[in-house]
């Protein structure tokens, strides 16, 4: 590609999908990089070409993707990570490198054929969220996996990765991927919540809709009819204390906790299963955004850090919007709008719509997103799981940082040893917990609760890991090829 | 409020070195910080042990070359420093001198390396210069590219995350006081004592040693008088864990590189690559990291090529830090002039060479004879920048 685009759009869910077609409408030049092969993200994700599995979500997304890939000026980067913007806080200038231009960004991208820099005006981040690492004795076992990680083999590959399932947790996502792992053909032991019914009242319909979309609602219906008619258990205020094996998961140890999120003593079962597949709720991947420079909010009841903006979805970096569960984890619907928020932003400051027309075109997507984060601030919030509940899982022994093998027991003693520890950087300096290559993805929130519970200090005083390029890991011969050909 | 004999401000290599130093002969010691100990500088370099000219003093002619050789004497005391820090401080700091490699690939880079190893012979560092079979027997790994490597055996790495903090709880255990998250924001002199301000409180020494990095121009200004230091952004990244292929530290003649293998496994890659300082209202703002470069990252993986079996490796981060220069690339270390009982200690590669520069200021301050003469280092060859 020799022409820089006006725009890039980070991600293709529904929010990089809503901003590139707006976008693309009004004659922006726009380029989607997204790792996946092919757009749609999580929840539209599609099988790889050849594959003709279509899920229902795939579906429901359909009309969205063939809006995004029928508009003109909209090209696509897919398999391709970008993995640092530059410029954004000391600005670009010619003297390491040939300069793009005034207002330009650059952005690193690991493409299948090495690296490339992007150098739009303009960057729309809508990288989505991954699920919410929950730590407890046993959850580093082989078998012990995410309810996205089970959806994606089931949905993107068509695979079931075992025999017998628990999946436990807290997000109503447990129940689709429950029925969809049915429809496969899998046994499924126990779907189990850790909040009470009386937390998640006025009932499992709220339960569903919080999924996203009401549009949806059908679908989770079908869902909890599918797992009745497979006589599925679906058990509340239960949590998995331990998970058991010698190489793999053979077992999980679970408990109940009372109204109040404490485990309760004598209420432990040994349940056996091959696949734990755990879903406690989504945390925005933000680190693309904060690598720029973005500034976040704590938003404990929305995944944790979220990415500020204003009313048209721009950041705090002059350039830089974000949309989608970056803003917030609550679901497609929400995301799409955001997404064309964005992109009616991003149009003005390009000079291809003038104020008062882009005030217009807003105006109805602008009611949607009211209604939609009414009803998520009223709903989301019960999910959010207790840290409390999730801190009690934890002992000295348990593995909190996979990457770098750092125990719980560690980071307290480390605290121990130095009073003056009170940030995310500072423990992680101390004892390498983040350091490793998933760069804390996997660890902080469990990382930073530990310290906040530990020392006493809020969320915000902990803070999180600093983002520092490449946010994923590149390999050193694709950044130097990258050199040779600039 | 409570008086000391000295106030060390700064919680970096420097200042918590000097700190030891001073609390071990017995005299009382506060050490001001204003974030956590081993924030800045200290805590973010490649820790390498170079005791070789590097890049930046050779890549400017012979006649800066043999300029920066004046501080070859420096370099030798701490490859030996280094080698009894551990015992001497009774904790690990993940010191390995296992030797170093400085590169050249082209004839004018084995050229440069062969004047460059003849000075620091001259100087008595034993530096050799290794080709062909010795070169490859010693150092397998290297690209064909490489023609010739300087070889120096005391050269190796230290571990920055643990050096500081060991020295700043070897201070604590002979009694000096640690504050940290206090900035010292007013310093000057009354009644033959210095008087500190930071958050709130005031303190007096009989003499303070400003350790503070880049900052130290301000506090200088505190003091009202001026020391000419330069703040520059440098780049560092870090690979995926492997397993061990890399035991030696490695440079190069020509170009920006510095590498070496963790005692954990990752490679650490770095060499001088700049960082964008970050100006508010067209002033430096030091309080912010500086920004990352895209082509610093790019041209110091290029770099890397030297050493073939990494390029597979995944970079999982990069970083930026600053660091303190000088208009002479040598340090400044000593008493300042007509500023009785201040003292300051900054530039130059001052975590291979900190532990030599706090034993000296240190010795300077107890009164003592340094055991190196410290004339060319003395801020008093900027003496024409202040008139007070
Ligand atoms: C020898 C060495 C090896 C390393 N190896 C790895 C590695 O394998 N993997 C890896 O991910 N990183 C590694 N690092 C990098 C390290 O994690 C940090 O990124 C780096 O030291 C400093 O970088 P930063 O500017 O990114 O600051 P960060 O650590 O990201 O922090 C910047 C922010 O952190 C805070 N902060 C940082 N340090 C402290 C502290 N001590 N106390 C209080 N607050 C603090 C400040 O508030 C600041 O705003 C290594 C560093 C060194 C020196
Ligand atoms: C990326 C990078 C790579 C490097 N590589 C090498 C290398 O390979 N070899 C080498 O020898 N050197 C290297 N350096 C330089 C080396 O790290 C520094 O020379 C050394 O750490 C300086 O130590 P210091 O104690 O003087 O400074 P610092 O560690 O910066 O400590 C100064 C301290 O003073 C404190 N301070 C400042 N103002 C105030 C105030 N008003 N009140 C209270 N406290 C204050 C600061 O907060 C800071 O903690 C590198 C530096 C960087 C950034």
């Amino acid at each position: 590609m020799n022409e820089q685009p006006d725009v890039v759009v980070v991600g293709a869910g529904p929010a990089g999908l809503a901003a590139a077609a707006t976008l693309g409408r009004h004659g922006a030049d726009v380029l989607v990089v997204d790792e996946q092969q092919r757009p749609g993200g999580q929840i539209y994700r599609q099988p790889p070409a050849g594959f003709t599995r279509p899920g229902r979500q795939a579906k429901a997304g359909r009309a969205l993707l063939a809006e995004a890939e029928s508009t003109p000026n909209v090209r696509w980067l897919p398999d391709s990570t970008a993995w640092g913007v530059f410029g954004t806080r000391a600005g670009l200038d010619d003297y390491a490198g040939p300069a793009p231009g005034p207002g330009r960004i650059r952005v690193g991208v690991h493409t299948p054929d090495g690296g490339r820099v992007l150098e739009p005006s303009a960057l729309v981040l809508t990288a989505g969220a991954y699920d919410l690492p929950v730590p407890f004795p046993g959850w580093t076992l082989p078998g012990v996996l995410t309810a996205g990680g089970v959806q994606t083999f089931v949905k993107a590959q068509g695979l079931l990765p075992g025999h017998r399932f628990v999946l436990a947790g807290g997000h109503p996502l447990l129940l689709v991927v429950a029925a969809q792992l049915v429809d496969a053909g899998a046994r499924v032991v126990e779907v189990a919540f850790s909040q009470h019914p009386r937390v998640l009242l006025p009932g499992p319909r709220d339960l569903l809709a919080a999924f996203g979309s009401a549009g949806k609602l059908a679908e989770g219906a079908a869902a909890l009819r599918t797992l009745r008619r497979a006589r599925v258990p679906i058990r509340f205020g239960t949590v998995i204390r331990s998970a058991h094996g010698d190489d793999a998961l053979d077992s999980v140890n679970m408990s109940r906790v009372d109204s109040g999120g404490v485990l309760m003593p004598g209420t432990e079962r040994i349940v056996g299963c091959d696949v734990l597949a755990l879903g406690y709720g989504f945390v925005p991947s933000t680190e693309l955004a904060r690598q720029a420079g973005c500034a976040v909010d704590w938003r404990p009841g929305e995944g944790g850090w979220v990415v500020a903006h204003d009313a048209w979805m721009r950041t705090s970096v002059p350039g830089v919007s974000v949309a989608g569960e970056l803003t917030g984890v609550a679901g497609a619907e929400q995301a799409e709008v955001e997404g064309r928020l964005a992109a009616y932003g991003t149009l003005q400051a390009l000079g291809l719509l003038d104020a008062d027309r882009a005030s217009a075109l807003a105006r109805p997507v602008r009611r949607v997103l009211a209604r939609r984060r009414r009803f998520a601030a009223a709903v989301l919030s019960r999910f959010a799981p207790a840290p409390a509940t999730l801190g009690a899982l934890v002992t000295d022994e348990t593995v909190l940082c996979r990457c770098e093998e750092v125990r719980a027991g560690d980071i307290r003693q480390a605290l121990a040893e130095h009073p003056h520890l009170g940030t995310a950087n500072a423990v992680k300096l101390v004892t390498r917990a983040g350091m490793g290559l998933c760069q804390g993805r996997s660890c902080a929130p469990a990382v930073c609760g530990l310290i906040a519970a530990q020392t006493g200090r809020t969320p915000e005083q902990v803070g999180t890991f600093t983002a520092q390029p490449p946010v994923k890991p590149v390999p050193l011969d694709a950044l130097a090829a990258a050199e040779r050909h600039a | 409020m409570a008086h000391y004999d000295t106030a060390v401000v700064g919680g970096g290599l420097l200042g918590c070195a000097v700190a030891w130093h001073l609390a071990r002969a017995g005299t009382r010691v506060l050490l001001v910080e204003k974030d956590q100990l081993n924030r800045h500088a200290s805590g973010q370099n490649a820790g390498s042990l170079h005791f070789q000219l590097e890049y930046r003093m050779v890549e400017h002619g012979d006649d800066a070359a043999r300029e920066a050789a004046r501080a070859l004497p420096l370099h030798l005391d701490a490859m030996r420093a280094w080698a009894g820090l551990e015992a001497a401080l009774g904790e690990p700091c993940g010191v390995a001198q296992r030797g170093g490699l400085m590169l050249a690939e082209t004839p004018a880079e084995v050229a440069a390396l062969d004047r460059k190893a003849a000075l620091e012979r001259e100087h008595g560092l034993d530096v050799d210069v290794l080709e062909g079979a010795r070169l490859r027997d010693l150092a397998p790994y290297l690209a064909e590219s490489v023609r010739a490597a300087a070889h120096l055996p005391g050269e190796g790495k230290a571990n920055p995350r643990l050096v500081t903090p060991a020295f700043a709880r070897a201070a604590t255990r002979h009694g000096a006081e640690l504050r940290t998250g206090h900035r010292v924001t007013a310093l000057h002199r009354d009644g033959g004592r210095w008087h500190l301000h930071a958050e709130g409180r005031a303190d007096t020494a009989d003499t303070v040693v400003l350790a503070a990095g880049v900052w130290t121009t301000e506090l200088a200004a505190m003091a009202d008088t001026r020391l000419p230091v330069f703040p520059v952004g440098l780049t560092m990244s870090a690979t995926a864990r492997t397993a061990p292929l890399l035991p030696h530290l490695i440079q190069h003649v020509g170009r920006r590189l510095s590498m070496k293998q963790t005692p954990e496994g990752n490679i650490l890659l770095g060499g001088g690559w700049p960082a964008k300082l970050v100006t508010r209202q067209g002033r430096i703002d030091l309080d912010h990291n500086p920004e990352l470069r895209y082509e610093s990252l790019t041209g110091n993986a290029d770099a890397a090529r030297v050493v073939p079996a990494v390029m597979h490796l995944p970079v999982i981060r990069s970083w930026s830090g600053m660091t303190t220069l000088t208009p002479d690339q040598l340090p400044l270390l000593g008493a300042v002039p007509r500023r009785p009982g201040l003292y300051v200690a900054t530039g130059g590669s001052a975590f291979t060479l900190g532990p030599t520069y706090a034993r000296l200021l240190a010795a300077t301050l107890l009164g003592a004879q340094p055991d190196l003469p410290l004339d060319g280092y003395s801020p008093a060859r900027f003496g024409a920048l202040n008139f007070v």
